[in-house]
């Protein structure tokens, strides 16, 4: 167990490394996404315009959420481990892990958590120079159970998400390009994540529908047990749906990684 | 007569240009078919995602900076509407842009039989994004109908020439940030920036205030591109609209030229 840690302590020291060599991209997508940040702003506000609550949340609640997500994105989201993962599939470069003691899998998710301690820090740079003007919208409910249950449906959702990056890599066994493939699944992703709109601002049975859906706990989920959109009994349950889900996309990407190989060797003859 | 001829003949040695790649694109959609299905659904399912954003907030409020669900429509209608036309004829175009000049490719534009500009601008179009033109279109038409609105063919001729300088400026305004790649040789291009700004061209005018309203609406023309046309259907033609959008688009199309004309004569001194 001890050796198991240490190998992949130096890929996640190496992962550390190479991540910071693009600490400028970070920093250059964080400052979009505050871009984006005042379009929400704008649009919300507008919205709320002679409403005091819409969907039973106030407008600094929905702001909050809104700005919670930014945070969460860069800390649990995949950002391009599908294209990266397509590439050393290209490449031939996962050639060299089939000969080694080193799980594939682990190997990626290592390199995906250094990636994102990085970006996820760098992201909070912007954030907080942003603080003086966003600082009066935020509101958090005081509970502390919404901590001790978000944490682990954040590490969850991290998981799910770069599951189905893997997953969609895992693509490139059969396919040329995965790009569409990944950009269309990322418009779903983005509606039914909860990115555009709070998921709960829903017709009633639509939101029902989407709770058991993978969508729901890759960022809604987690956003919405910090800021208080979900109640406990919601979030307990939650957590099981969502256990069962990084389960079922486990699985489906270790099937893929089997099957996959059998076309990579067939091809590389 | 010689004086009319002279442009006339310009006008067609472009045409017969422009047609060529029109051809070139149409064969090569046709090649990768599979490419072509999948590309014009990544686009219709963006499309939903905000018609989807719009229908649910209106589920909750009746009215986003004064502007009701359908004039709401109409407004990401028309924004979408001048996009799916910039990613159609000039987006990949202006894209590769950078990316050529920054790997060098960007002197076998030099050589051909017309304007760099033009060469660079016009090489291929994007069917996929095209055909989405017709989605937006249907948008903007089911919005107009849910108004009861029963535009005049003058208002009809406003609404295109609007929406076409929406066109130029959104094209100026793509050509200004590929055009920066002839002076930064960073491996990454800023043209994505586009994208970022462009979103706030889904929001009524009557939203912004402070510094946004300074920014988004007065110094870059992205409310502008979609709130002017679709102000034009809503509640007819305006004097102030009208030289809002023209002034606009000129200013912006100049800029972009001259950036680029400047940047052209650094990359030809630079290769030489």
């Amino acid at each position: 167990m001890r050796l198991l840690i240490a190998k992949y302590r130096h890929v996640f020291s190496v992962g550390l490394q190479s991540n910071i060599v693009y600490r400028w991209n970070f920093a250059m997508r964080a400052a979009f996404s505050l871009i984006h940040l005042a379009f929400v702003f704008i649009l919300w506000r507008a919205a709320y315009q002679g409403e005091t609550t819409i969907g039973g949340f106030s407008l600094h609640q929905t702001l909050t959420y809104f700005i919670t997500l930014l945070v969460l994105q860069f800390f649990i989201g995949a950002f391009n481990e599908d294209y990266e993962i397509s590439e050393e599939i290209r490449s031939g470069l996962i050639n060299q892990f089939l000969t080694k003691p080193i799980n594939y899998f682990v190997y990626r998710f290592t390199i995906f958590v250094s990636a994102r301690l990085v970006s996820g820090l760098l992201a909070l740079i912007p954030l907080i120079l942003a603080l003086p003007l966003i600082g009066e919208y935020l509101t958090f409910p005081p509970e502390t159970w919404r901590l001790v249950l978000g944490l682990p449906a954040a590490l969850m959702s991290a998981l799910i998400q770069f599951t189905i990056a893997y997953i969609f890599g895992m693509l490139t066994f059969w396919f040329l390009e995965i790009q569409s493939f990944v950009i269309l699944s990322m418009t779903i992703e983005t509606l039914l994540g909860g990115q555009i709109f709070p998921l709960d601002l829903l017709p009633a049975t639509i939101f029902r529908m989407s709770q058991f859906l993978p969508y729901y706990y890759q960022m809604y989920f987690p956003a919405a047990i910090f800021t208080g959109r979900i109640d406990y009994a919601s979030a307990v349950q939650g957590l099981g749906i969502q256990a069962f889900w990084v389960l079922a996309l486990l699985g489906i990407a270790n099937f893929l990684w089997r099957r996959g190989l059998k076309e990579h060797t067939a091809v590389g003859g | 007569m010689a004086d009319s001829a002279l442009p006339s003949f310009i006008v067609l040695h472009y045409l017969k240009i422009w047609l060529a790649s029109v051809r070139y694109s149409l064969v090569r959609s046709m090649m990768f078919r599979g490419d072509f299905i999948m590309w014009s659904m990544v686009e219709f399912f963006w499309m939903g995602v905000n018609v989807a954003a719009i229908a649910v907030i209106y589920q909750h409020t009746d009215s986003i900076a004064g502007w009701s669900q359908y004039e709401m429509l109409l407004l990401i209608g028309t924004s979408m509407l001048v996009q799916r036309l910039l990613m159609g004829l000039f987006w990949s175009n202006l894209f590769e842009m950078g990316r050529n000049i920054r790997s060098g490719n960007f002197d076998f534009f030099l050589e051909q039989p017309g304007h760099p500009l033009f060469m660079v601008s016009t090489r291929k179009i994007d069917l996929d994004s095209l055909l989405n033109v017709t989605v937006a279109l249907a948008i903007v038409l089911f919005a107009v109908n849910k108004l009861g609105l029963s535009p005049s063919l003058g208002d009809i001729a406003i609404y295109v020439t609007f929406v076409g300088c929406g066109l130029v400026s959104s094209y100026a305004i793509v050509l200004l940030l590929a055009s920066v790649s002839f002076w930064t040789i960073g491996t990454k291009g800023v043209e994505s920036g586009y994208f970022t700004i462009y979103e706030f061209s889904r929001l009524p005018k009557q939203a912004f205030s402070g510094v946004a309203n300074i920014i988004f609406v007065w110094i870059l023309p992205t409310v502008v591109i979609s709130n002017a046309p679709a102000r034009a259907l809503i509640s007819g033609f305006s004097i102030p609209d009208a030289i809002w959008v023209l002034s606009s688009t000129l200013i912006w199309l100049s800029l972009g030229i001259v950036v680029f004309q400047a940047g052209l004569r650094r990359y030809s001194s630079a290769s030489s």
